[in-house]
């Protein structure tokens, strides 16, 4: 009767052994570096809006204010966003034909309101109250990125918890003068680290922020 | 212990004959088919109830608040309790090298081995969400949130999954020699096959006896602690708990005493089925019943302590809650769990003080399933009548497993059933291996 | 799952839930609105009116997505649109309440509240704190009216024999009928309300009257308060409203009055009482209360002295106790001891201040008896008791409105009866024969919230508005009117009452004008000022009608002989549901009646005694019968009842309430009768045999053996042996700095009203789960408040014990968790994080106190879109399988905590106020920063009264009670 395993077959089933280790480590590694990637967090994708509206045009190229449009940045938990009018204040006499804007016209005159889609997606078991960062001088562009850079809005970050925690847990470095959080370029003061840093600390001591107690639950899970 | 288990001037061969033909050529195969169709048919329960489960929500269970747990977690420390006689037996028997153990170890070890998986299942199954399980284990994530370490419950994830490794090494590798023989004497080329991959190239040479007894040592070695420590943790689950008939130092112990009698009373039933089922008289034989006999009445007396401790507990500590505990298992509304835990448990048992009922495999079987019972009902009652009757008065609530707990618990004897009934039918129950080697020892020992 | 996360070709692929559109080029924007098509295909729950099942289907696959979403922490979950305004409203943040102050009403009377709004939806109701009447105490009605505005089941359109018509064919018709009414003077014109202090309402009625000299107006309210203005009658010789100050009444003797109990006065007076209750607590004068009473109510919960009488008694009672003040020793021998031992003590207690001494009785007895209390409190020169005009306007007819309108209905002199919001095929007496005598009504028109009992029997049934919905005005029970103005849109297209009555005078303005022109009368030219002033306070200051002083006459009072002892009947408002206008009001149906905690339906309450004779047990299905009317429902036994006494509940058996009142509890409507509408000789009583199921929420009420409510006897004594000793400990005490939050409850203050519970419900979205699964004990609610007999069953002591979370600073459920769900804060709280929550339910079980709550099913994920409408927005809404509990509404704090921030200052004492704080009327509930010694709850806490419960248990928790005073020479 003919052998059914030859000599070798041994060493080919040790080495098979052998493989799987590495393969189970690369498929781990490749679900975590998923998580990381932009398909993971849906980084700098661009979301299908009704109208293709440019923030590098409209912050970048004319300088507006962020808080022009998103009013109640300062005073609600909400950045808000622009009524119809407002965008028709301008374009009621600029563009007023240009077909790109046919949906905001069409707002206004149905009284339907735009329906955008939402780039900077929190749960809805997380609380996120934008008046108070602004208020600690958070800058806009510490969460949304260079927006005054896209064409298209798409998301700077992935809003993963611990990418919150991290800033919750160390927030000086990321202080900046309330006065001017909408500013989008902080190149300067990332070059000048001590400057960057005597601010913060100032900043903390004014406003006797205390890390210790900034990852409680509570702060965002209600 | 010196041992007449087996015939000293048995044949070798005729050993191996007995055991590795049962899989190859096997006797009775519509009763077997009969029995695996009746374990089908709970599995496929178990599937059903399992489906109900996740699309209506835990809420289809019994339970409720006071009651949060119900026929769920006592199964889960049921089932495990069982899974510890098997690595009892084998593992500590063998480093005791009391050899009789040879005879039962290999499907007391299987039994463990499918026990713990069906106690495993349960944790997950309770879960307000089951697909989150995974929360439970420590992994590197985007919330940057670990598991609570304090809880008893995550100790249980790794106590049940180190006890699951454990037990699948430990009996693999003792099969190994066994899985070898049965390749070589297979006839048909699938069967070769088959066993051929199990065996792992297994030829018996010098250094893979050597290799292999270590290794054999070394987890034996690694898996004896781990049958007190897991059953004790799991008793943490209810002694952590600030509960009235809970919160005793006494649960530990008393877990693991109690663990190793039901296992025995499990073992006990199984060897008497299997041995008048494949007809194994010769090997499996009436001083092994007998001693299967002895060590469940040993370990019977132990838990009997652990009943009679816990009453102590709850007096000696004057706490106003636990004497209240303590009379409602006597008397309340669950008084049957408790009462026949007790009469279950220790009254038939005490018919092993005689040989010639130890020696009676019917009668073995039969206290044997009187144990089994006898524990599930001490399982139900410490989870039930503590939870059901806490402290304030204005809490109290019945409970009542609802159908589809009973479904669950029936289907979830079919997921143990299947595997040992495959088991059974292609694999050597028995470790022929080593009772050749213990006949060997013997024979030398009689020359010199 | 990425996979369709970048298809670049929609929509074939499109909106498969958990993945979200993605295009890379301008290009790709062809087929946008193609893809909002799609979009709103796909996703129902974005469009309004969408039906349950693809509801429920998208919600399923929204929970799957989470599920992966957990796993990765990734962001492909479902598309969130995000809808902007057209044109902004002024002065809108979004994600900012605004607060609006209107009332809602009870009974006719207003309940003034403070209606909180996000974006235009009232989410939450509160008391009106500037309130003369309530001075924010609020009642269970008060904040459940919320759910009633947003009840799936109010009517939305005009039926026109039952087939739905418009409003225009309806104006049509009445224009047609009117103009014939014009030609007949208005005869066979009836106009049948409620009780009605609306000014307005009034103004149109009166004008009604004038156009049409024939037409009549009639009133039927339920529980009226008809027999006190007739005893007041009897009395002073005048139609009056009496007027409790409890706040100088140091002895009170209520002859089976429930003053404390449920109704449009609750608030007033609990907040009144307690307010007395605090100065006695804090050694100024006496705060005394004397009770007899046929079966437990609120008021003798909280009695000094409960007397266990039957109603027959209360007459002898009343009349003995005035002999007594008068000093007479005479014989009273018609008295048996316990009788003669409670009125001594009772006229021993008048006798030290009787002018700051009260005597009431009850309104369901004879006017006559009544008004020897009232002649009674003015002999002895009572400062307690005031008495106005009636502020609620009676038709001339009086109490007997509804039976005069009945009889001129069967006597077919009835041509158009007009039904505003009343419901008499209901709420009429069964003896009344009302539906008999409506079928010779040639047409019914029925105006109502509700597609009702009476909307299913007239030939026109028209939708009214909610009153948070339009404009109206009311006077609360002191008789201060508010203007009612709506605070959202119209969720249907009802009308408001003003409305109907002015279109069929042809007048078509709306609400608001039509408000504002009664007003306008009054206030001539300083109108826009006041209007403005009324809006933003809530009420019109000083527009309560002044005390009038009532003289006793003294002509004979005809004593009518009480009923002879046997069997007797007491029909009772629902201590929840109330007269059955709430009956679709899923919030009061399920919370739990303040004696046996009973939920989903009304019970026969028995006594021990009776029980025990004719082995009655809890559920039997008892039959009742008088004067050849029946009533069947589950027995309860009631400790602390009159051996003889049974007593029914009003408000169930509803054939039409909508979907949540149908199938529940007993009609008791039909067992009153004509003369005898609340107290009923008995003339049958047997069990059936049959087991009814009764959903309560705690089986086990004797207290007997445990401290859980503790009582000392003294304001300055102990409640616990060891006050706030920490016991040992294995983990290291944390050292807490400012703000560490605690709460402090009063027992001797609490009166077990449950409106904290309702409260709490709105607040937290805290879901509802139904008659079944609480009797499986499964009921969701955070705050419950337990209730206690303690000693013998006959007579009782009563205990209410209000249990939230008790945020133990050692908390076992925190050691329980295997995945740091259940956590604690830095400024004490223990946490529960609902998103990280796996259900393991160690925690629950690990609770000493079992107030943590489990979503067992998916509660919330069928909410029909009105309710999701009335969530509370601050509030996570919580899925299957989570563990939930009171939170000590981390709302509010994280609210406080970011303004306070913001202005770079402390949370100021009392800046935080819990929900089931607000709420109640006799603040017996505080809540604050522990660490400041100076606040208001660390005062608390420094009492001698305050414990722990379960001290023993050395859990620490942050919650802790105030003990009962027991009083004098009640000591053990």
């Amino acid at each position: 009767m003919p052998q059914i395993f030859t000599a070798s077959a041994d060493t080919r089933l040790r080495a098979l052994a052998l493989l799987l280790v590495p393969f189970l480590l690369v498929c781990v590694l490749s679900l975590g570096g998923f998580m990381e990637s932009t398909y993971g967090t849906a980084r700098g994708w661009v979301v299908n809006q009704p109208v293709p509206f440019s923030h590098e045009h409209h912050v970048g190229g004319l300088g507006i204010d962020c808080r022009y449009c998103h009013s109640s940045v300062e005073t609600g938990p909400q950045a808000g966003l622009p009524a119809t009018e407002v965008c028709m204040t301008c374009h009621s006499q600029l563009w007023t034909g240009a077909p790109m804007l046919a949906p905001v016209r069409r707002s206004l005159a149905e009284g339907k309101p735009l329906q955008w889609q939402r780039v900077a997606l929190l749960p809805d078991y997380v609380y996120f109250n934008h008046s108070i960062h602004i208020d600690r001088g958070v800058a806009c562009v510490t969460c949304h990125g260079r927006v005054d850079r896209m064409p298209l809005l798409s998301a700077a970050h992935g809003f993963e918890m611990s990418w919150c925690l991290d800033c919750h847990r160390n927030p000086a470095p990321h202080l900046r003068p309330p006065d001017q959080v909408t500013r989008m370029d902080w190149s300067d003061w990332d070059n000048d680290r001590e400057r960057q840093r005597a601010f913060s600390r100032q900043a903390m001591a004014a406003h006797r922020i205390e890390p210790e107690k900034l990852d409680d639950c509570s702060l965002c899970h209600r | 212990m010196s041992d007449a288990a087996i015939p000293a001037n048995r044949r070798y061969g005729s050993v191996s004959d007995e055991i590795v033909d049962i899989p190859l050529s096997y006797p009775h195969r519509r009763g077997w088919w009969m029995a695996f169709a009746i374990a089908l048919l709970l599995f496929a329960l178990f599937l059903v109830s399992v489906a109900v489960l996740f699309l209506r929500g835990v809420g289809v269970w019994g339970n409720n608040i006071p009651v949060n747990w119900g026929l769920a977690i006592s199964n889960y420390i049921w089932f495990l309790g069982i899974g510890h006689a098997g690595t009892l037996i084998s593992a500590l028997l063998l480093l005791l090298s009391a050899h009789w153990r040879n005879s039962l170890n290999r499907f007391a070890e299987a039994m463990t081995l499918f026990a713990v998986v069906c106690a495993g299942l349960y944790p997950i199954l309770h879960l307000g969400r089951p697909w989150l399980f995974y929360w439970m284990a420590p992994y590197p994530n985007t919330m940057n949130v670990w598991p609570q370490f304090k809880s008893p419950l995550s100790w249980d994830f790794f106590a049940v999954f180190t006890y699951l490794t454990v037990s699948v090494l430990f009996w693999y590798i003792g099969i190994i020699p066994d899985l070898a023989s049965a390749r070589d004497r297979a006839r048909k080329r699938r069967y070769q096959v088959f066993y051929g991959l199990l065996a792992l190239g297994w030829r018996g040479s010098a250094r893979h006896w050597a290799r292999w007894r270590q290794s054999y040592l070394l987890v034996a070695a690694i898996a004896v602690p781990l049958v007190v420590s897991v059953h004790s943790e799991i008793s943490l689950l209810f002694a952590a708990g600030p509960i009235p008939g809970w919160n005793t130092t006494v649960f530990p112990p008393y877990f693991v005493l109690g663990a190793a009698f039901s296992g025995f009373a499990i073992v006990s039933m199984i060897a008497v089925a299997l041995r008048s089922a494949l007809g194994l008289g010769d090997l499996v034989t009436e001083r092994h019943l007998d001693l299967l006999g002895k060590l469940t009445l040993a370990t019977g007396l132990m838990t009997a302590y652990g009943y009679a401790a816990e009453v102590f507990d709850a007096l000696y500590s004057g706490g106003h809650y636990e004497i209240h505990t303590m009379m409602d298992r006597f008397v309340g509304a669950d008084a049957w769990s408790y009462w026949g835990a007790v009469i279950a448990n220790f009254l038939p048992l005490q018919l092993l003080w005689w040989r010639r009922v130890r020696v009676n495999p019917l009668a073995l079987f039969i206290i044997g399933l009187s144990v089994a019972v006898g524990m599930w009902l001490e399982r139900y009652m410490l989870l039930v009548t503590s939870l059901y009757r806490d402290y304030l008065v204005s809490s109290w609530q019945d409970y009542h497993a609802s159908f589809w707990e009973w479904a669950l618990f029936a289907g979830m004897i079919g997921v143990f059933l299947v595997p040992f009934l495959l088991f059974v039918r292609f694999l050597p129950v028995i470790s022929a291996s080593e009772i050749k080697e213990t006949l060997f020892e013997k024979r030398q020992a009689g020359h010199a | 799952m990425a996979g369709h996360g970048f298809s670049t070709n929609f929509p074939p692929q499109l909106g498969a839930p958990g993945g979200r559109q993605f295009w890379r080029s301008l290009d790709e924007l062809a087929g946008t609105e193609e893809f909002h098509a799609f979009l709103a295909a796909e996703f129902p729950s974005l469009m309004p009116l969408a039906n349950g099942i693809e509801r429920r289907s998208l919600l399923r696959a929204m929970a799957a997505s989470l599920t992966l979403a957990g796993l990765t922490g990734c962001k492909w979950d479902t598309p969130e649109t995000a809808l902007p305004y057209v044109r902004a409203p002024e002065f809108t943040v979004p994600g900012q309440p605004k607060y609006y102050a209107t009332a809602v009403s009870l009974s006719g009377y207003a309940l003034p509240v403070v209606a909180k709004t996000h974006v235009g939806r009232p989410v939450k109701l509160e008391g009106n704190t500037d309130h003369p009447a309530s001075g924010g105490a609020s009642d269970v009605f008060l904040q459940a009216s919320l759910l009633g505005l947003y009840d799936p089941d109010r009517s939305q359109a005009p039926r026109h024999l039952g087939r739905p018509a418009t409003w225009q064919a309806f104006d049509a018709d009445m224009a047609r009928r009117m103009a014939e009414f014009d030609a007949t003077r208005g005869a066979g014109l009836r106009l049948l309300t409620g009780a009605v202090t609306s000014p307005t309402l009034l103004r149109q009625i009166a004008a009604m009257a004038q156009r049409w000299p024939e037409f009549r107006w009639h009133v039927s309210e339920p529980l009226d308060d008809g027999n006190r203005r007739a005893a007041a009658q009897l009395a002073f010789g005048a139609r009056l409203d009496r007027h409790l100050h409890l706040e100088r009444a140091d002895t009170v003797i209520c002859l089976d009055d429930d003053i404390l109990g449920p109704g449009p006065h609750q608030a007033r007076n609990a907040r009144c009482w307690s307010q007395r209750r605090k100065a006695y607590r804090d050694g100024d004068g006496a705060c005394r209360l004397f009770v007899a009473e046929p079966t437990p109510t609120l008021t003798g919960a909280k009695a000094e002295r409960r007397l266990v009488v039957s109603t027959g008694r209360i007459a002898e009672l009343i009349v003995a106790l005035e002999r007594m003040i008068g000093g007479e020793t005479g014989d009273i021998a018609r008295l048996d001891a316990d009788e003669r031992q409670w009125l001594e003590r009772a006229a021993a207690a008048i006798h030290s201040r009787p002018t700051n001494s009260l005597v009431t009785i009850g309104a369901n007895h004879p006017p006559p008896v009544q008004a020897l209390a009232l002649r009674l409190n003015s002999k002895l020169k009572s400062t307690a008791v005031q008495f106005t005009a009636p502020i609620a306007a009676s038709a001339e007819d009086g109490a007997v409105s509804l039976v005069q309108l009945a009889g001129d209905m069967a006597a077919g002199d009835v041509q158009t009866l007009l039904m505003l919001d009343a419901n008499p095929f209901y709420a009429a007496p069964g003896e009344l024969g009302w539906s008999e005598a409506a079928d010779k009504v040639p047409l019914l028109v029925h105006a109502g919230d509700h597609y009702d009992e009476s909307a299913a029997h007239s030939h026109w049934h028209v939708p009214l508005a909610h009153e948070l919905e339009a404009w109206s005005d009311a006077r609360a029970v002191d008789g201060t009117a508010s203007i009612v103005q709506p605070v959202v849109r119209p969720l249907y297209h009802g009308r408001a009452a003003q409305e109907l009555l002015a279109r069929l005078m042809g007048d078509y303005r709306d609400s608001r004008a039509i408000v504002q022109a009664t007003w306008r009368a009054v206030w001539r030219d300083d109108f826009d000022a006041r209007w403005t002033q009324a809006l933003t306070r809530g009420f019109i200051e000083a527009s309560a009608p002044a005390a009038v002083s009532a003289t006793p006459l003294d002509d004979p009072l005809g004593m009518t002989p009480p009923p002879a002892d046997g069997l007797t009947v007491v029909i009772q408002p629902d201590l929840t549901i109330w007269d059955g206008r709430f009956a679709n009001n899923a919030w009061l149906q399920e919370l739990p009646k303040p004696f046996g905690k009973i939920t989903w339906g009304n019970v026969i309450g028995v006594s021990p005694q009776l029980a025990a004779t004719r082995a009655i047990r809890n559920g039997d299905e008892l039959v009742l019968e008088a004067d050849g009317r029946q009533v069947a429902g589950p027995a309860w036994i009631m400790p602390g009842q009159e051996a003889n006494t049974l007593t029914l509940t009003l408000g169930y058996g509803r054939q039409r309430g909508g979907h949540v009142a149908q199938n529940l509890g007993y009609d008791a409507y039909a067992f009153q009768g004509v003369a005898h509408q609340h107290v009923i000789a008995v003339t049958g009583l047997q069990a059936t045999g049959r087991k009814l199921k009764v959903a309560t929420t705690q089986m086990h009420q004797a207290i007997d053996g445990y401290d859980f409510v503790r009582e000392v006897d003294d304001p300055r004594a102990a409640a616990s042996q060891s006050p706030n000793t920490a016991r040992a400990s294995l983990y290291p005490a944390k050292i807490y700095d400012s703000p560490s939050w605690g709460m402090s409850i009063d027992l001797d203050a609490c009166i077990g009203c449950n409106a904290c519970v309702v409260a709490c419900t709105a607040e937290n979205n805290v879901p509802v789960v139904g008659k079944e699964l609480v009797a499986q004990g499964r009921e969701m609610h955070w705050l419950r408040v337990d209730q206690y007999y303690e000693g013998d069953p006959v007579a009782p002591r009563l205990h209410f014990q209000p249990v939230p979370c008790m945020h133990c600073e050692q908390a076992p459920c925190e050691m329980g968790c295997p995945v740091n769900a259940a956590v604690h804060s830095e400024d004490g709280l223990n946490l529960q994080v609902y998103n990280r929550c796996i259900g393991t339910r160690t925690c629950s079980s690990y609770c000493p106190y079992k107030v943590r709550r489990f979503n067992w099913f998916e509660y919330t994920g069928d909410d029909p879109e009105s309710l999701r409408a009335m969530r509370n927005p601050d509030v996570t809404v919580r899925s299957r399988g989570v563990m939930e509990k009171c939170t000590y509404c981390l709302q509010r704090i994280s609210a406080a905590r970011i303004a306070a921030k913001r202005e770079d200052r402390p949370i100021g004492d009392g800046e935080i106020v819990t929900a089931c704080q607000q709420a109640c009327p006799t603040q017996a509930i505080v809540f604050g920063d522990v660490i400041d010694p100076d606040s208001a709850v660390s005062s608390r806490k420094a009492e001698p009264r305050n414990y722990a419960l379960l001290e023993e248990a050395n859990t620490r928790p942050r919650t802790t009670y105030l003990a009962k005073i027991r009083p004098e020479g009640d000591g053990e």
